[in-house]
């Protein structure tokens, strides 16, 4: 038995050398491959981080960059947060990235501010970090952002609304409501801020009336982008300001979940619908808008921002400095980030043929 | 006795309810090396055993709070929403009065004992159902996280993130690994051998028969190569990396409450409560006492969880501590706690949730989306217990019990078990 | 009787569990019309010999056959053996606390149509069965609200439910009082004239002698003889030589008693009902123990003699109104159990496995837990100390274990029994309260226990006998207080005692 033990105990431990002696500290000394200029092979590995699929966005996104990874001719991972635990998911996926020793991150967060030690791991094993559509805050580590100009997005949004209502009723005053995003995503201030750029004014001239007086980001926040947060914001609303007769003409809402979400809501009441605006083009906000139910969505065309991020990361592959047209604006608290900003195009049912026309699956909505 | 009994027996120190977790071990050693092989080597690559231990610590110690909760009959399903108010908390007085950290995480830990004595208060002194009370408290104190942050994300300073993010530092001479981790390594090693020979020294003052020599260098052999090589893992990762600071206070609490759950009286009455609240009220111990403070140390220790992901994520936000509750129930009940209390270890504990780490980690190498990892996590923990209980109701007791039936023929019949061993002990009447 | 045809044969039923044999070829015949006790010690297999017989472990896990109204039967579950007609009542009854006596009586077994159910035909037929077993109970009342004896009855009238021609009892009499006992035996035989048969099994030889017209002995998972009870003109010696094998001479050991002086003293003790305040479960009650007497508690189920104890030991029932615990000359305040336990008072209680034993422990960790302090520094248990103590109880006691490691669960009734003593001779008790310490043991362990309280006592300890059986009080005890709804009612010394005197005064309020 003895002797079993012995040669047992000597083969454990040969094999045990034989695993341990590649240590990786050996390799590379960390970082080093994040400075420009140098590129790395053409079939690496590419990890797609998204938030949970709470959006049909989000998993066209997935669908685009899978497929045009590949077409690029790199190795892709996308993954997705789950739909409960979303924050400690998408770390840990960063995290699963890193090691499997990609190159390139593009994270679309889920908490923008969250992500810091991640990012500092990817950059520390020599990878760029592209923060899509929301921009990564606190933290040096963040190479390029791509996204639509959202600011803009909002100015188009609150421009709508008054179009939409002004088309219905030519004379104010009009009384609406005020949705904004998640109060976790960066980008729901940034929306509301260019919505309020253009109502606040005829707010304050008394043209256009709150119906609820909530104008306060914090009061018309929802919560996780969820729809039925919305559903329950805007059944409160009516019960507590419209049940009296008074008529809603427009809601202001960020997005297209959550415009549906409204519109359901003003339904189940019994009200007439106001103008809904809504954003990201979803294939049932289209129908809705077609329908004459919501009255704009935005196009952000998911195609061109994955285009134009696929084609970051060709860039940084061969070594050359991605081309952003944005180096001021985008200050995520430690560093100002290079950015890339999309234009985005207002769309109602006057243009939407338009707009949509080389989408294979708009398209045929718009007819 | 047959070897393979005897082995089993000497193991792992003793009863029989210790051969359950020889079972989870070996699952999870089987896990490892299939993923070893299925991510062609990611898995024990040092990086990734690196994130795996940050990404997994808060949830192990939330595990060991719970296991004490689980066996003493009771369940916390708040220790997420109590992490979350706890993580809002520090990092708000840190943002807006510049409370140096460290005065922060005891602010931190006060929060969570006085949380603590509010759940335990109602569930010890009120006698309402631990189940009710901390579901009232998941919803009281995820309101709470919101309220005080107003669901904003606030950011932490560098060197609280040092407790969820930090590594060891790199001091003496250049062995081409990071020495203060190998010192580590070098004080478990010694822990292992000590311990072994203190544990053949409390046999002989028993005057108990001792184990046979080669099974102790089993003992003491095994756990030294894997301790060797995972010290090397850990200790050869990029520089500036180390084995993590949060892996360290784990690791210390660990020992610790093994300590409390196996060695003190205090721990006994955990155990006595789960097992048999009456009886244990009858034999002088402080029911009340014990479920208070039971459940005021789980929330001490959502509290120091939820500030360990906080400075791993660097801010706090809304979304922390969401469904971790059920991750630390399913490591604990994996780990072979019994679901009507009074038995479990906090070891078991631990592997049941490096089981579940090693699962979700493996499948995310693989590029296994979140939607399919879930469905395997649920499989899993359904078939872990539903072995269990099989194995329970046939009078085996262990997942290795059944693998090592065919070995068993040659030894002679126990002789040591009663007639009434083929069926529940708890249940059957004694007559026969 | 031994003409009658049979009813049930059992032939050469082996029944295996890994690593054990619970029966080896055990062979039964029971005749049509009769009473037919199994006796055996604990472990004999005579519960596994009736789980066989009833399906519980279903045809295919055991071998041999079982040949039922002239044929074979191979039953895969108890409903398959209760449509033949066998039922089985156990020890532990299988009531629904929360429900009515109709509602348990057809529960499983509704009467009606398609799931919905006839109450005005089952509250009828309930009537009927309840007349049947002598029970006069309104049908509608809740079975929590009734007592075990009652209990009892509604279980068979459950089973009349079923149509039984085999009625199996397991351990009918062990929770029922002397008076309960009586009237369900007398039930029995009114039974037998009506034809049903009856298999009993019961730790109590007098009853079985009373009663059974065959008894069939098993030792070890093997049949050792079947008695003719009138034939063979068996007696409870008779019996217990079957059962153990060899001639016990004596029910209980030797003794002869050293009395000290008054060392502990109750004065006026008034208790109150937890939940019916106005209810007293002790009234003024007072007693006194002497230094090395076994004094006893005699009195019916439900007198009060187990909350009078229990309100003793740290107040652990109903609620305190009035009274003085005098110990060694100075009043001790007892407010709880750990109180209790620093001035030298156990008491181990009549329900082991609820109240007695974490049936999940060791034996060791059992034995030490009463007074963990003892074998623990700073709140840090040795476990040397503790291992070591444990054995001490393992050789001093007899408790048949292999190691102390091993899980209290699986031993035997007295094994279980013994490990409790130990934990509270572990405390150094002056004085140990027993309720029922003898209750589901058999014989030869019911002998060593007593051996054990003997030799307590001689070591200068007090010890209180709480039992509902009169010839172990008699037997055992040099003092015997009897209760009456929670009076004492009268003492009686040693010599004095007979079972007729006792029963007088637990049966009436006079003081004697």
């Amino acid at each position: 038995m003895r002797k079993y033990l012995a040669r047992g105990v000597a083969a454990g431990a040969i094999a045990l050398l034989a695993l341990t002696a590649c240590s990786e500290r050996s390799g590379s000394s960390g970082g080093d491959s994040a400075d420009s200029g140098k590129g790395f092979p053409a079939d690496a590995l590419i990890g797609v981080a998204l938030p949970a699929k709470t959006s049909e966005n989000w998993v066209l996104a997935g669908d685009l960059f899978v497929n045009g990874l590949k077409e690029a001719g790199f190795q892709s991972d996308v993954q997705y947060a789950g739909a409960s635990s979303t924050v400690s998911d998408q770390q840990n996926q960063i995290q699963a990235m890193v090691t499997k020793g990609a190159k390139v991150i593009v994270i679309g967060a889920t908490d923008a501010s969250q992500l810091s030690t991640q990012v500092k791991a990817a950059k520390d094993a020599g990878a760029y970090v592209i923060a899509y559509d929301r921009l990564i805050k606190n933290t040096p580590d963040v190479d390029y952002y791509v996204a639509y100009d959202n600011f803009k997005v909002g100015q188009l949004q609150g421009q709508a609304l008054l179009d939409g209502m002004k088309a219905k009723k030519p004379n104010g005053p009009y009384t609406i409501e005020l949705f904004s995003g998640s109060p976790d995503d960066n980008n729901s201030a940034v929306f509301f801020d260019g919505a309020m750029s253009v109502l606040k004014p005829e707010i304050d001239k008394g043209t256009v009336v709150v119906g609820s007086g909530q104008t306060d980001i914090k009061q018309t926040a929802i919560e996780g982008w969820k729809a039925e947060n919305a559903q329950r914001r805007m059944d409160s609303l009516l019960t507590s300001t419209y049940s009296t007769g008074k008529t809603l003409d427009g809601v202001l809402s960020p997005n297209d979940t959550l415009a549906r979400a409204i519109i359901t809501s003003v339904k189940g009441a019994g009200k007439p619908l106001p103008v809904v605006t809504g954003q990201d083009s979803e294939v049932e906000s289209v129908k809705s808008i077609m329908a004459g139910e919501q009255y704009s969505t935005i196009n952000k065309d998911t195609r061109n921002l994955v285009k134009q991020t696929i084609q970051m990361i060709k860039d940084l592959q061969q070594g050359k400095e991605p081309e952003v047209n944005d180096t001021t604006s985008y200050n995520n608290g430690v560093k100002v980030v290079p950015a890339y900003l999309l234009p985005p195009q207002i769309v109602t049912k006057a243009n939407a043929a338009e707009a949509y026309a080389n989408d294979p699956i708009l398209a045929p909505l718009t007819k | 006795m047959s070897r393979v009994k005897e082995l089993q027996k000497s193991l792992f120190a003793g009863t029989t309810s210790n051969a359950r977790q020889f079972g989870m071990i070996f699952t999870l050693v089987a896990i490892v090396l299939l993923f070893q092989i299925l991510t062609d080597g990611l898995t024990l690559n040092s990086s990734n055993l690196i994130s795996l231990v940050s990404q997994y610590s808060y949830i192990l110690i939330l595990a060991i709070g719970m296991l004490m909760v689980i066996v003493a009959g009771h369940i916390d399903l708040s220790v997420g929403s109590v992490a979350a108010v706890v993580g809002i908390i520090v990092a708000k007085v840190m943002q807006e009065y510049d409370l140096a950290w460290p005065l922060a995480i005891v602010l931190g830990l006060l929060v969570g004992a006085v949380i603590g004595a509010w759940q335990g208060f109602w569930v010890a002194y009120v006698g309402v159902p631990a189940f009710i009370v901390t579901l009232a408290g998941m919803l009281l104190f995820r309101g709470m996280n919101q309220y005080i942050g107003s669901a904003n994300t606030i950011p932490v300073p560098e060197g609280f993130r040092e407790i969820g993010a930090g590594f060891l530092p790199e001091v003496g001479p250049d062995t081409g690994y990071n020495n203060p981790t190998l010192l580590l390594g070098l004080l478990v090693c010694v822990a292992v051998v000590i311990r072994e020979w203190r544990a053949r020294r409390t046999r002989r003052e028993m005057a108990a028969e001792v184990w046979p020599m080669w099974i102790s260098v089993i003992r003491v052999v095994v756990p030294l190569i894997v301790i060797v090589f995972a010290t090397l893992r850990f200790a050869g990762g990029r520089v500036g990396t180390s084995f993590p600071i949060s892996g360290i206070i784990l690791g210390v609490l660990v020992v610790i409450y093994s300590f409390i759950t196996r060695n003190t009286a205090g721990g006994r009455h955990i155990y006595a409560v789960g097992g048999n609240a009456r009886a244990a009220e009858l034999s002088g111990v402080k029911l009340k006492r014990v479920n208070f403070l039971v459940m005021l140390n789980m929330s001490v220790l959502a509290a120091l969880a939820g500030m360990i992901f906080v400075a791993r994520s660097a801010a706090s936000g809304p979304q922390d501590g969401l469904n971790w509750e059920l991750d630390a129930i399913a490591a604990v009940f994996i780990g072979g706690a019994a679901v009507s209390g009074g038995l479990g270890t906090i070891s078991g504990s631990i592997v049941g949730g490096l089981v579940m780490a090693v699962l979700n980690n493996g499948l995310q190498l693989m590029g296994v989306g979140i939607d399919r990892v879930q469905m395997i996590k649920g499989l899993v923990l359904l078939l872990a217990v539903a072995l269990d209980v099989y194995n329970k109701n046939r009078g085996h007791f262990s997942i290795i019990g059944s693998l090592m039936r065919p070995f068993r023929r040659a030894a002679p019949a126990a002789t040591t078990t009663p007639i009434e061993s083929g069926q529940e002990p708890a249940k059957t009447p004694v007559a026969g | 009787m031994s003409d009658a045809p049979v009813l049930l044969e059992m032939r050469g039923i082996t029944k295996e569990f890994p690593g054990v044999k619970a029966l080896s070829d055990v062979n039964l015949v029971v005749r049509k019309g009769e009473i037919h006790a199994i006796a055996g010690e604990n472990g004999a297999g005579k519960s596994t010999l009736m789980k066989v017989l009833s399906g519980v472990y279903p045809y295919g896990s055991y071998t041999g056959q079982i040949i039922y109204q002239g044929a074979e039967c191979r039953f895969s579950d108890i409903r398959a053996s209760e449509q033949a007609g066998i039922v089985i009542i156990h020890q532990e009854l299988a009531l629904v606390p929360g429900m009515s006596i109709t509602e348990n009586i057809f529960l499983g077994n509704e009467p009606g149509r398609g799931g919905v159910i006839d109450w005005k035909a089952a509250n009828r037929q309930a009537l009927e069965l309840l007349a049947r077993v002598g029970l006069q109970e309104d049908p509608d009342t809740l079975i929590k609200d009734i007592g075990v004896g009652k209990q009892q009855l509604v279980e068979i009238a459950k089973a009349f439910a079923k149509n039984v021609k085999l009625l199996i009892l397991d351990e009918p009499t062990a929770a029922l009082n002397e008076t309960d006992s009586q009237h369900l035996l007398d039930l029995l035989r009114g039974f037998k004239q009506r034809g049903v048969t009856s298999i009993i099994i019961s730790h109590k030889l007098n009853e079985i002698a009373q009663i059974a017209d065959s008894i069939t002995i098993l030792r070890d998972g093997r049949t050792i003889e079947t008695l003719d009870v009138k034939a063979d003109g068996v007696d409870e010696d008779r019996i217990v030589r079957g059962m153990v094998g060899r001639e016990l001479h004596s029910r209980f050991p030797d003794h002869t008693p050293t009395i000290g002086e008054v060392f502990f003293e109750v004065r006026d003790w008034t208790v109150r009902h937890p939940i019916s305040p106005d209810r007293l479960v002790a009234k003024g009650s007072s007693f006194t123990v002497r230094r090395g007497e076994i004094v006893g508690f005699a009195g019916l189920m439900g007198a009060g003699r187990t909350e009078l104890a229990m309100s003793l030991f740290g107040r652990s029932y109903g609620t305190y109104v009035s009274g003085q615990i005098i110990k060694d000359g100075k009043e001790i305040v007892l407010r709880s159990v750990s109180d209790a336990i620093r001035h030298g008072l156990a008491y181990v209680s009549e329900d082991r496995k609820s109240l007695g034993l974490n049936l999940l422990d060791d034996i060791k960790t059992s034995i030490v837990s009463a007074k963990l302090a003892k074998v623990s520094r700073r709140g840090v248990v040795d476990p040397v100390a503790e291992h070591r103590a444990a054995e001490g109880y393992r050789t001093s006691l007899r408790i048949k274990t292999p190691t102390v490691d091993e899980g209290v669960g699986k031993l035997s009734g007295g094994n279980q029994q013994k490990v409790v003593l130990a934990k509270w001779m572990f405390t150094d008790p002056d004085l140990l309260i027993l309720d029922e310490p003898t209750r589901g043991i058999d014989v030869g362990a019911k002998y060593e226990i007593y051996g054990i309280i003997q030799q307590l006592a001689d070591q200068g300890k007090g010890v209180i006998v709480i039992s509902s059986e009169l010839p172990e009080l008699i037997g055992l005890c040099d003092r015997i207080y009897t209760v009456f709804e929670g009076t004492i009612t009268g003492c009686v010394e040693r010599r004095d005692a007979d079972p007729e005197r006792l029963m007088k005064q637990m049966t009436s309020a006079k003081k004697a």
